[in-house]
């Protein structure tokens, strides 16, 4: 049921780190990866999101929508090329404007992160970088990789699919263990919380109880 | 016109010795000339012509089609490209606009070092770039009309004051008043020849003296090149209230030079902005060839600014680069194409942070903008439509601010597929929840389901296909993988489709995936 186990789970880094990598782990996990990149804002932050994405990728895993993104207000810019996306996300770090810039580019240099962490940390904002895979050298303190879980169990009807949930698992991480956690999707705030393993019958015979803040072990 | 790199043999018609002709179709289907060069001129040939005439007066006349169009659309980039001197330049309306521009140097003579300086520099400026032109300066459009085409010395920097175009222009022939062939023929048999011979008639008894009004032209005409009457022009492009502009003797051919010379202009149109109180939202930097032809780079602004250091950032974002340099500018313009008052900015915003922070997001969305283009930094806007692909539009971000969805409660996809995708499904009822579904060629079990949320057709939006729009019954599904996705059926059984060989079966479409 879970693609990946959750393995060694030290505190969930909730702060964001000025720049992350995220990728998804498979076709269908494009729109978990997006809700987990927004995730990545600091709470209460306001200021909006800059999205970029080539169009091809815009194409493949489909156009971010409004009605399902609320409370995000949202700046896309389409681009031709990897180069335009990087610029663009560093623009947008540098000034301070945006809460999260998020960019769709596959195969940034070291070079290229390195830019990107130094306007993270000179805007004030969380720059996350989701390429196709996690090979190549980075400057990102953290690297995530994104999965689909089966959603928790619907109150209302069992049928149905209920809050989200997805598998974060950090791949490498500065200073940090490497880690995997499973966050839900609250239906009132849309943010991810982790999930209580104990309330949801899937999970809670795995592992023993007693992890901080109700990590599944 | 002048051969730049003779490649080839020399083009006989280049050669301005042998009388050439540019011949078009009248309309009832002769051939006549069109545009004669002095050389066919001078052997006695005249515009309207048959061709056939032509011929039998001068067999080795050389002929080419006319391009009425092509002459325009030169002669209204040549207009452009003469908005270093004026502002405000017009294409000659007479002759089916194709003969020459007016220059509005109204104040501006000064700039160039006086009448006669800029009068022998427009000339050769329009000679180097490969126009020979005859060029007359002159209290009225008229006037300066008459004396580039038939003044002393073949139009040659002739000009004229207040006091001397009545002089200069009385020993010119009539026809240097820009009136029809007929009304000419009539002053002839009159023996009125030359401009002179009208002056002491009385006003009243020429206009009566000719056919069908023809008179009434002449006199308008008569006192349109003596500054009685008035003449408006109709300028290519509206002058600009608003510009700054540098012109040198060598022309420059790299980048860096027209950024360096940048530097000065924007600081030069901020300093009357300023003093205005206004700000501007897009600003227009125009290159000025030296073979006659313009380049331009644009940039826009979300919110009335006047910041020169900004403004040369947006130029160098758009690429400067872009600016097709050929062998040299030696002109330069940066003109304010939209300027609104900076005080009238809405004071919406409540706190000083917060203003700060619009600043800096418009800021950034000038940038992005002047890189990308207008079309490529979006911001969503909600629309009026039930339909979900409509309820929403990308709309350039660039002057709008940010807004956020309220939870519309009915749970949408994070990312929508728009178009929908085809999807093989099977259902366990045919109105009923898919059980399995093929989507990009992957068979997924479907473990729970959600549905169905009915969305009925916007009967009063037609498709473009004309087809009629069908039901659509969407489900939230999520299949053995976690994969969650919102399918729809498009199309009802019974009511839409009752199973007749012409209809078409209700089918599945994958529409977005939800996280």
């Amino acid at each position: 049921m879970t693609p990946s186990p959750l393995y060694a789970p030290g505190v969930f880094p909730e702060r964001p780190a000025p720049l992350e990598e995220a990728c998804a782990a498979g076709s269908g996990d494009g729109a978990a990866l997006i809700a987990f990149a927004l995730s990545r804002r600091l709470e209460g932050d306001a200021r909006p999101v800059l999205m970029t994405a080539t169009r091809a990728w815009l194409g493949e895993h489909g156009r971010p929508y409004g009605p399902g993104l609320p409370g995000v207000a949202l700046i896309l810019a389409p681009v031709n090329t990897a180069v335009e996306a990087l610029w663009a996300l560093e623009q947008a770090l540098r000034s301070g404007a945006v809460s999260l810039a998020l960019g769709a580019v596959n195969a940034a240099t070291l070079t290229q992160t390195r830019r990107l962490d130094f306007a993270a940390k000179q805007g004030g904002c969380v720059g996350l970088v989701m390429p196709r895979g996690l090979d190549g050298l980075s400057a990102a303190r953290r690297r995530w990789r994104i999965s689909t879980l089966a959603s928790a169990v619907d109150p209302d009807d069992a049928r149905a699919p209920g809050p989200a949930r997805l598998t974060a698992e950090l791949v490498r991480g500065r200073g940090e263990r490497p880690g995997a956690w499973m966050l839900e999707q609250d239906d009132e705030t849309h943010r991810l919380r982790l999930a209580d393993r104990l309330a949801d019958s899937g999970l809670a015979a795995i592992g023993h109880a007693g992890a901080s803040s109700g990590l599944a072990a | 016109m002048r051969a730049r790199r003779p490649a080839s043999p020399p083009d006989p018609a280049l050669d301005p010795k042998n009388p050439f002709a540019l011949v078009r179709k009248n309309n009832r289907g002769a051939a006549i000339l069109y545009a004669l060069n002095p050389a066919a001129r001078a052997a006695g040939l005249r515009r309207g012509q048959t061709q056939a005439d032509a011929l039998a007066m001068i067999p080795h006349l050389i002929c080419r089609p006319a391009d009425p169009e092509a002459d325009a659309r030169a002669l209204t980039a040549l207009a452009v490209w003469a908005e270093r001197w004026s502002p405000s330049v017009s294409v000659d309306p007479a002759g089916g606009g194709l003969e020459g521009l007016f220059l509005d140097l109204t104040g501006a003579a000064h700039l160039f070092g006086g009448e006669t300086a800029v009068a022998a520099q427009i000339r050769d400026r329009l000679v180097e770039a490969g126009a020979r032109a005859g060029v007359a300066m002159a209290p009225s459009p008229g006037a300066a009309w008459a004396l580039a085409r038939w003044g002393q010395g073949g139009g040659e920097g002739c000009i004229a004051s207040d006091e001397t175009v009545r002089s200069l222009l009385a020993p010119l022939p009539v026809e240097a008043l820009r009136l029809d062939d007929r009304t000419v023929m009539q002053a002839r048999r009159f023996g009125l020849k030359r401009i002179g011979d009208l002056y002491p008639m009385p006003r009243a008894g020429l206009a009566r003296r000719f056919r069908d009004g023809d008179g009434v032209d002449l006199v308008q005409r008569l006192d349109q090149a003596l500054g009685f009457a008035g003449e408006a022009l109709t300028p290519v492009r509206p002058p600009p209230k608003y510009r700054a502009w540098q012109a040198w003797m060598e022309p420059v051919g790299d980048i860096e030079g027209v950024e360096a010379r940048l530097t000065e202009l924007v600081a030069d149109l901020s300093a009357p902005l300023v003093r205005d109180g206004q700000g501007a939202k897009a600003l227009t930097l125009t290159g000025f060839r030296s073979d006659g032809g313009t380049t331009s780079l644009s940039v826009r602004m979300g919110r009335p600014g006047r910041d020169a250091g900004i403004w040369l950032r947006l130029f160098r974002e758009a690429g400067l680069g872009r600016l097709e340099l050929g062998f040299g500018l030696d002109a330069l313009m940066l003109t304010a194409d939209a300027v609104e008052a900076m005080t009238a900015r809405q004071g919406a915003l409540e706190t000083e942070a917060e203003a700060k922070q619009a600043e800096s997001l418009a800021a950034l969305i000038d940038r992005l903008t002047a890189r990308l283009g207008e079309d490529r930094v979006l911001m969503p806007e909600p629309v009026e439509s039930w339909l979900p692909e409509r309820a929403e539009r990308w709309r350039p971000a660039l002057g709008r601010s940010p807004t956020t969805r309220e939870d519309g409660g009915g749970r949408r996809p994070v990312l929508l597929l728009d178009p929908p995708e085809p999807v093989e499904a099977i259902a366990e009822l045919p109105d009923g929840a898919p059980a399995r579904f093929t989507w990009r060629r992957l068979s997924r079990r479907v473990t729970r389901a959600d549905g169905p949320e009915r969305l009925s057709p916007e009967w009063w939006r037609p498709r473009p296909d004309d087809r009629q729009m069908r039901t659509r019954d969407y489900y939230r599904v999520e299949d053995d993988a976690g994969g969650r996705y919102w399918l729809f059926r498009e199309g009802l059984y019974g009511r839409e489709y009752s199973g007749a060989a012409e209809e078409r079966a209700p089918s599945w479409w994958m529409h977005g995936v939800l996280s």
